[in-house]
């Protein structure tokens, strides 16, 4: 068990270079399975975590599996991805696109396993510079702007960030010494010596700062822009393995943070910034001519309704917020590659152009139908679940008015998804070639689908053994 | 390795009010030139706080860290946009949104802000948190967003950035002088890294308009 962290992160660093070094076709194999293996090797430490084996906590276990679940299927996805969109780009820049997609997954395994905040921030600003060069890849006017501004805004942001990790080591200066360790687990033991107010003040300053990289609002006005013009692929990983990055370190400071000043701050601060990110995705998602950028507004959306669990602090919200994590990278990451083969069969991302994706893509098409109505909320899907377990955690604390808010923000939301959504995969078809073949493209969908379908069915218990004890580190401190 | 927190107030209040100034004084240019060797200036005055704590404190590894921070702020990366510069053409006139009396008036109002914000933070917090410092530290990433934000030119909002880095990076050796050595060049690193990249994006733009002007990144709105 020992050697699996090592290969999470060898093996997409492995295949970046190789990507680099060797011919297309072979990084297209390389990358497949990368993300197929690295997904396994995610699997088996988050069920030897679960069963108390080796050295990772639940909360590192269970961020991990959606970095796992997005790789594993990005890695099926760009298979068919590369060879469908190579027209008119060179090999060089295919190998490159590769290279970058596995650094990237790689950057994104390492963000979980580390121990010290001052190096996940690192970790977090290079996903930051590789998907600035991933998201220009796509080589349009809009890609260039959609990459500018994303580097710009969130390198700006995370500067936020690293003051409050910056305050945050200084605030237990007097009680570890002038130089130690800035270990999660350092600060967590001296969280009642540390210097409230400098706490509270290093919390805001992350929240700022990695919730600009989680797209909270206001912070989040890249990410429309950076999922809706960057490569399929990159979307995805953006949407439902990056916006966990963020928040795993969100979670790491609200911890110590509950830990030595309490838990009012922290909650109302994710209550103000959650609610207010449920009202700008559901609305803005209601005017979205562009179906990636709808599946961006749905991501701002769905980290509101995250961080409104978090809000709640009850161990069920809470529990319901980490379930909520994975549920979305699966079903956001479906919907995107939904959203890929249909802009790749009808040749344009409005969403008014398409329609009759059902027949016109049947496996693809239905898929794609499948996930968004699983992203509105639709039971018997995950989403679902963890929507229901934020709120009955939210109504258990008696907190009716950030409920009933949040609540008809969803109504909205789910509205205006399924009024797009169904306006796509029902009607006329227009005169676009008809049918498809059961790929690999489809197998990245499949295997998503499976996650969707299954956690809204049942919880395994190993994860549930995760969600009950991260939720415990979040809620208490506890390991 | 022992360091002590904070620095001796004259000299930390001396260089304090320097960085401001340089700062401030971004608003004041409008040619790229003039704004990168500012942005130099004020990085020669990062590195030098940087040796005055490795040499009060006795931490070579901080002394280390000055000298690095001094190869590459002070001498690779201006350098590096500079070539950036010659790429577009030799005289770059940086636009500005509104007029530079505006700008400093704007300019002066964030310091002011990140003044009073700090004082009241450290009211309370008493030694931990140096108010100069913090407040310093405060205004340079204020005064570099606004930069950012008036300056719609991609090498200037480059500029900015550097000069927000430089603000953390204050921020980090006068308020967190003991955070360890590595974490510190992977901060460098990760510096050079985004530079880069940011140079990658702006030979993109040059090449695509001849120009480093972005009103063309008006077109993703909502």
């Amino acid at each position: 068990m020992s050697i699996l962290p090592f290969a999470m992160v060898a093996i997409p660093a492995s295949a970046g270079v190789a990507s680099l070094l060797l011919p297309s076709r072979v990084g297209r194999v390389l990358t497949a399975i990368a993300g197929v293996a690295t997904a396994i090797c995610i699997l088996l430490v988050a069920w030897a975590t679960a069963h108390g084996q080796g050295r990772t906590d639940a909360l590192s276990a269970l961020f991990l599996l959606p970095v796992g679940i997005v790789y594993g299927t990005v890695g099926l996805y760009t298979y068919w991805y590369v060879r469908a969109e190579s027209t008119g780009h060179d090999e060089r820049h295919q190998r490159e696109f590769l290279a970058l997609t596995n650094a990237f997954a790689c950057a994104e395994v390492i963000i979980p396993m580390l121990i010290n905040l001052p190096g996940a921030w690192v970790a977090l600003e290079g996903t930051t510079l590789i998907a600035a060069l991933l998201v220009r890849m796509q080589g349009t006017d809009a890609a260039l702007e959609a990459a500018w501004k994303y580097i710009l805004i969130a390198s700006c942001g995370l500067a936020f960030g690293l003051l409050g990790v910056v305050i945050l080591y200084a605030s237990a200066v007097h009680a570890l010494g002038p130089s130690y360790a800035p270990t999660w687990s350092v600060y967590l033991a001296a969280a009642h010596r540390l210097d409230p107010n400098s706490v509270r003040l290093a919390f805001v300053f992350s929240l700022v700062g990695f919730g600009t990289k989680m797209g909270l609002a206001p912070m989040h006005t890249w990410l429309p822009d950076a999922h809706g013009a960057g490569p399929t692929t990159t979307s995805a990983m953006l949407s439902g393995a990056l916006l966990s990055d963020a928040l795993y370190i969100i979670l790491r400071i609200t911890s110590i943070t509950r830990a030595a000043v309490g838990p009012q701050l922290p909650e109302h601060i994710f209550f103000i910034v959650g609610l207010l990110s449920l009202f700008l995705g559901a609305f803005f998602l209601l005017r979205q001519r562009d179906t990636k950028r709808m599946l961006a507004y749905s991501s701002i959306e769905h980290m509101g309704l995250i961080a409104c669990g978090l809000g709640f602090g009850a161990p069920l919200a809470i529990a319901g917020a980490l379930l909520h994590v994975i549920n979305h990278a699966a079903t956001k990451s479906m919907a995107f590659y939904g959203a890929g083969r249909i802009a790749h069969r009808y040749r344009t991302r409005e969403i008014d152009q398409v329609q009759g994706a059902v027949t016109v893509l049947p496996i693809s098409g239905t898929l794609f139908v499948i996930a968004a109505l699983a992203l509105a909320g639709l039971p018997p899907f995950g989403i679902f679940r963890s929507e229901l377990m934020i709120l009955a955690g939210g109504l258990g604390t008696s907190r009716w008015v950030p409920a009933v808010i949040m609540i008809a923000l969803l109504v909205v939301s789910f509205a205006g998804l399924v009024r797009l959504v169904t306006g796509m995969g029902a009607g006329d078809a227009p005169a676009v070639p008809h049918g498809e073949r059961f790929g690999i493209a489809s197998l990245a969908m499949v295997c998503g689908l499976v996650v969707v379908v299954g956690l809204g069915l049942f919880v395994p218990a190993s994860l549930g053994t995760l969600l009950t004890r991260a939720a415990d580190l979040v809620f208490g401190g506890a390991s | 390795m022992q360091h002590t927190i904070g620095l001796p107030a004259a000299i930390s209040g001396t260089v304090a009010m320097f960085l401001i100034l340089t700062q401030l004084a971004c608003f004041r240019s409008v040619v790229i030139g003039e704004l990168i060797r500012l942005y130099a200036v004020q990085s020669f005055l990062v590195a030098g706080i940087a040796a005055v704590v490795a040499v009060t404190t006795h931490a070579w590894d901080l002394g280390v860290l000055a000298g690095v921070t001094f190869l590459l702020k002070v001498v690779f990366l201006p350098g590096y946009m500079s070539s950036l510069v010659r790429g577009v053409s030799k005289r770059v006139e940086i636009p500005v949104r509104i007029n530079v009396t505006l700008s400093l008036m704007l300019a002066a109002g964030v310091t002011g802000l990140a003044i009073l914000v700090a004082a009241r933070l450290t009211e309370t917090a008493g030694v931990f948190l140096p108010r100069a410092d913090l407040a310093t530290a405060l205004a340079i990433i204020f005064i570099g967003f606004l930069l950012a934000i008036l300056r719609p030119n991609a090498l200037a909002q480059v500029v900015a950035f550097l000069t927000i880095e430089n603000g953390l990076f204050f921020g980090t050796v006068t308020l967190a002088p003991g955070l360890p050595f590595v974490i510190g060049m992977l901060l460098l690193v990760d510096v050079l890294v985004a530079v880069v990249v940011f140079g990658v994006l702006v030979r993109v733009l040059v090449d695509g308009q001849n120009s480093a002007a972005i009103h063309p990144f008006e077109r993703l709105i909502g």
